[in-house]
């Protein structure tokens, strides 16, 4: 029928250019482009996962237990069910070189490897050595290789050598690349690797000593191994084995890109609901500027669906080209970024093209597009072809009928799903949307609000020109007011949350930093050595405060005779080992909050005093008895007090302590923290690593640092994440300034007819940017507050605080935008002679 | 002969047009006598509307010279123009041009606000009333039938009792009843307050109504008749 006339008028109409979609088309590509990059990135880190799940974890599947080797028993399943089996150790010690005074020390993070390793992929050194040739003894003395990093910081050539505990080694190669090297997941030193049987002798590894030991299993071909997991599982978990495969090789990196892109892709989607209403204003006051053509059109005999179907074309055509030029921009954007995303990622990982992430983009695009540009459009079947003799903009305050309302529910009910379905996380992609919806809706109000008020003070404004026009323009019936307030407030909404996200995350780094924070962590510390080093560090005057503890490990297996889990549910304290101590006085600075701690000399059945929050949360009430899997030997103790354990300050916290008999007997070495000044402190280490090799030091602030590093790299992608939103929120702030440049023009014309100066002019149109900023800017700061308040507490699992700082600047810096866009738009009108505005409307 | 209110020497006006400059007025001069009634009339595109601007301060004059109540209108920045025009210059137009966002009260009281006048919304009021729109006050001009937007834009333009009242072809987007009844307030204006009228019309019988009517054609006056005895070239 007329489609193809309608065809041509779009084509006719679009010719004359598309100046009033630019605020569209970089709304949309902006949006779609933010989606598709963090997509293309994430499924390119997922990719790698996959591909090299069982390179990156060193084998097929790993058996993990802390501070022990396998036991006969564990072995021989392994030796049954594997056809290689290859034993990594892991542990933190001090790489020494030189004697004495001129003695260097670092705290390295030892890798002691067999023949076996690495059972997949390869090792790759500098000089080009195999692993063999590596660690070959040379005049009697085993190679090593290093990070270069350590090497160079410790000064040591190819050649030289340095020692481990009391061992000495000869650094043959330096580590190029590790192919496991993200299976060890957080660790606090750079790297030495060795064999695990020339630490023979080094003092190190010894009974009660802190390490890991990791069991690589290659599987015989064909073996499943999901069943072999739930049979070990099964058969070790309560002796404290902790199960991976290669399904998941690297599951730390794997929960952090899932929850890291989660939370992207969602900012991207809140962007692009911003996005959405800067393409719902720009579609409107496109279609606004083309009344007069619609009534023309109308009055030549084309009917209200030809009209709609004109604009939609338009609409349509440039949506598509928005989306084009988004994903383009979006996946363009990672490839040519590559070498620095890969440099970022611990893994190797190629960014290429994927077809998902962008189809995926493209349907958010469009979908986003079609949500907000229907109803607007829907608007050109009201115009009537009276509307070319009289000033009538397209029909006020028009509802979509119920056939647009069913395929806008339709639209917004697929672009749930879609969201829901894409980020994976589907109470995070609800709990997104939900917020969206409830900030169009407060905003809404807000904006009604705005408008009651500003008719209500209309009278209290007489007589002062400026201020009245400001709130006569707000409080009419045109309803540009409730769009400026919420495209504006959405807009400001999101940039307001991610930047509580944001300063919450950097402020978190710096708040969980103890205020009083030791100067070194001592582990390893065996119990013969325990008294010789009190006796060196309590000596010292510049050392304010020691605290020691023996310590082991231990799973909390059954709770009053029952299955720990299924008491406790999957409480942090029932997952895996947990360090115990045991004392026969309370700990200095400890409080017992509930119960009592056992006499001095108490030598009865184990008594057990356990953490009061963690307590809590799990339910445990005194007298409850409590199994403790310790070192493959089942201790039941009874819990006599609750005691409060501050576990944030880098201090020594246990959750549980047990009275000394119950413990003592099983191997273990003690911790201690030191407290010293700081011209002290490479003293301390000095005298207390000569004389006991075996004890590892770690600097507390270079661990610190170490953490705030990791912390970083998040608040960084949080960052660029808010980057891409605030563009998105500037274009949106500049097209609604651009939007109501038309209307601005005209009324500029005609006050300036009756008598304003441009500084009247001007003040008004400044107040009216300012009081609907004003009210977006409110919403925006209460939103912002809830919305980084639930991802703070709910996907980053961190605590939050209202900062107020970021707010502030946030919607201040966000009105202020607006207030300049709308000036430097009010600039034109200003300047127009009135003739030729109001000639062009004559 | 009366003193002179507005004269027009040589003015002219270039435009920038699509294909280059374009000659749009080239060398009025016109004096007007204050309390005199001026019809302006020519076939369209002829300039009429462009020298209306002019006298009203709303175009600038590309060379030449305009004094209205003694102020050379050449000489004046943007905002000079604009506060001149307060209480001098009554400007109406065929499109009324009301502001959409306000009421009917509110678009009269503008200029008034923004004399410094006191009581500007009572006296808007009053205007209002006067003009028989006692009962539209508080709609907006999308809520109004055509004449009486122009009746409010009629009330807008007398509120401040300016002492020339410009009018571009008021009635030309009116019914011929209704036209009627706009032109009657507007002469009724005039003639109450002894203000001096400018009309661009098309209408002969309006023209008839002036005390004088200059013609113009291509940008230049092509003649002027006294008194009631024109005949309009159309
Ligand atoms: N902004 C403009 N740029 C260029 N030419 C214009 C502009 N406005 C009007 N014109 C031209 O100036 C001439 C006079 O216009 P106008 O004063 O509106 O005539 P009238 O009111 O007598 O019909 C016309 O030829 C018109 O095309
Ligand atoms: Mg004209």
């Amino acid at each position: 029928m007329t489609l193809p006339v309608a065809v041509r008028i779009a084509r006719r109409e679009l010719r004359g250019g598309t100046r009033g979609f630019v605020v569209f088309l970089l709304c949309l590509m902006l949006g779609v482009a933010a989606i598709a990059a963090v997509g293309t990135v994430r499924t390119s880190i997922e990719a790698a996962i996959g591909d090299q799940g069982a390179v990156l974890l060193g084998g097929d599947a790993e058996m993990a237990f802390t501070y022990r080797f396998a036991t006969d028993e564990e072995r021989a399943f392994m030796a049954a069910r594997a056809a290689k089996v290859s034993e990594v150790v892991e542990f933190r010690s001090m790489a020494v070189v030189g004697d004495g005074e001129t003695a260097e020390r670092a705290l390295t993070q030892v890798k002691a490897v067999d023949a076996a390793y690495p059972l997949t992929g390869e090792m790759v050194f500098d000089p080009a050595l195999a692993p063999v040739q590596v660690f070959a003894p040379a005049d009697g003395i085993p190679g090593a290789a290093m990070d270069p990093v350590l090497a160079d910081r410790m000064g040591l050539a190819i050649g030289d050598r340095f020692r481990l505990g009391t061992k000495e080694f000869r650094l043959a190669a330096r580590i190029v690349r590790e192919p496991d090297a993200a299976a060890t997941g957080f660790t606090v030193g750079p790297r030495t690797m060795v064999r695990t049987e020339d630490l023979a002798g080094s003092g190190l590894l010894e009974p009660g000593s802190l390490f890991d030991t990791n069991y690589r299993l290659l599987l015989p071909e064909g073996a499943a191994v999901a069943p072999l997991g739930r049979e070990a599982v099964a058969a070790f978990r309560d002796t404290g084995m902790q199960w991976q495969d290669a399904r998941y090789g690297a599951p730390g990196m794997q929960r952090f890109v899932d929850r890291m892109g989660s939370f992207l892709i969602l900012v991207g989607l809140a962007g692009l609901a911003v996005g959405g209403v800067g393409i719902g204003a720009a579609v409107r006051s496109y279609l606004d500027g083309k009344v007069g053509t619609m009534a023309a059109l109308k009055a030549l005999g084309a009917t209200s669906g030809t009209i709609f179907a004109v604009y939609l074309i338009q609409v349509a055509t440039l949506a598509l080209l928005g989306v084009l030029a988004g994903l383009v921009l979006g996946a363009g954007a990672p490839i040519l970024a590559a070498p620095l995303i890969a440099g970022a990622l611990p893994i190797p990982v190629e960014i290429g093209l994927a077809v998902r992430p962008l189809a995926e983009a493209a349907t958010y695009g469009v979908l986003t597009a079609a949500l907000f540009a229907l109803w607007p459009l829907a608007r050109t079947r009201e115009v009537k072809a009276a509307a070319l003799f009289r000033d009538l903009g397209p029909g006020r305050r028009v509802w979509p009928g119920w056939r647009l309302s069913a395929v806008l529910a339709g639209i917004a009910g697929t672009l749930v799903a879609v969201a829901v379905g894409v980020s994976g996380v589907p109470e995070l992609a609800f709990g997104t949307l939900g917020g969206i919806i409830a900030a169009l809706v407060v905003l809404t109000l807000a904006a009604l609000a705005l408008r009651w008020f500003a008719r209500r003070m209309g009278h209290r404004a007489r007589g002062r020109p400026a201020l009245r026009l400001a709130l006569s323009a707000i409080g009419s019936p045109k309803e540009e007011a409730t769009a400026v307030i919420l495209s504006l407030g959405l807009g400001l909404s999101v940039l307001a949350a991610v930047g509580q996200i944001d300063t919450n995350l950097r402020a978190s780094i710096d708040r969980d930093l103890p205020e009083v924070a030791p100067s070194y962590f001592f582990v390893d510390i065996q119990p013969d050595q325990i008294e010789g080093f009190l006796a060196r560090v309590k000596g010292d005057s510049a050392v304010s405060r020691v605290d020691t503890a023996p310590m082991l490990r231990g799973v909390l297996t059954e709770i009053n005779g029952r299955n720990a889990r299924e008491v406790a549910g999957d409480h942090w304290v029932v997952r895996g080992d947990r360090g115990l101590t045991y004392s026969a006085l309370p700990p200095e600075r400890t409080e017992i909050v509930a119960g009592e701690w056992w006499p001095e000399d108490y030598a009865g059945p184990p008594l057990l005093s356990f953490a009061r929050e963690e307590a809590e949360e799990m339910g445990l009430k005194l007298g409850d008895r409590v199994t403790v899997n310790v070192l493959g030997r089942d201790i039941e103790a009874r819990i006599t007090s609750f005691r409060e354990v501050d576990f944030g300050t880098a201090g020594i916290g246990f959750v549980m302590a047990m009275n000394p008999a119950a413990l003592q007997g099983a191997p273990h070495s003690w911790i201690a923290t030191v407290y010293a000044a700081p011209e002290a402190e490479a003293a301390i280490l000095r005298d207390l690593a000569t004389a006991y090799p075996n004890i590892t030091a770690i600097r507390v602030k270079d661990a610190i640092d170490r953490v705030s590093e990791a912390l970083a790299a998040i608040a960084k992608a949080t960052a660029i994440a808010a980057g891409v939103t605030l563009l998105t929120g500037v274009v949106v702030l500049i097209g609604a300034a651009a939007a109501g440049e038309r209307a601005r023009v005209y009324e500029a014309a005609v006050l300036k007819t009756l008598g304003a100066t441009r500084a009247t002019v001007l003040a008004s149109f400044a107040l009216r940017s300012a009081l609907m900023g004003a009210a977006a800017g409110i919403v925006a700061v209460a939103f912002g507050a809830a919305a980084g308040w639930a991802v703070m507490t709910f996907v980053m699992e961190g605590t939050f605080r209202f900062e107020p700082v970021s707010a502030v600047a946030i919607v201040t810096g966000g009105a202020l935008a607006t207030l300049l866009a709308g000036l430097v738009f009010a600039l034109r009108p200003l300047a127009a002679r009135p003739a030729s505005v109001l000639r062009a409307r004559d | 002969m009366n003193e002179t209110i507005l004269s027009l020497e040589d003015a002219r006006l270039v435009l920038e047009g699509n294909a280059g400059p374009l000659e749009i007025l080239k060398g009025i001069s016109l004096d007007v006598a204050r309390g005199e009634s001026l019809g302006l009339v020519g076939p369209s595109g002829s300039g009429k509307s462009s020298l209306l601007m002019l006298m009203g301060g709303l175009e600038r004059a590309t060379s030449g010279r305009i004094t209205a109540l003694g102020h050379d209108l050449t000489a004046l920045d943007e905002d000079a123009l604009a506060r001149f025009r307060r209480g001098n210059m009554g400007i109406v137009f065929q499109s009324f041009h009301l502001i959409p966002t306000m009421t009917a009260l509110e678009n009269v009281a503008v200029p008034l606000e923004l004399a410094g006048a006191a009581n500007a919304f009572g006296r808007a009021a009053a205007e209002l009333v006067a003009m028989g729109l006692g009962a539209r006050m508080d709609h907006y001009p999308a809520q109004l039938s055509g004449g009486e937007q122009q009746r409010v834009a009629l009330a807008r333009a007398a509120a401040p009792r300016p002492a020339i009242f410009l009018a571009d072809e008021p009635t030309g987007n009116l019914d011929a009843a209704t036209g009627e009844a706009i032109m009657e307030l507007l002469f009724g204006l005039r003639d109450r307050h002894g203000a001096t009228l400018i009309l661009v019309t098309h209408a002969p019988e309006l023209a008839a109504r002036c005390d004088r009517v200059v013609r113009l054609a291509d940008g230049c006056i092509a003649g002027e008749d006294r008194a009631r005895r024109v005949k309009v070239a159309e």
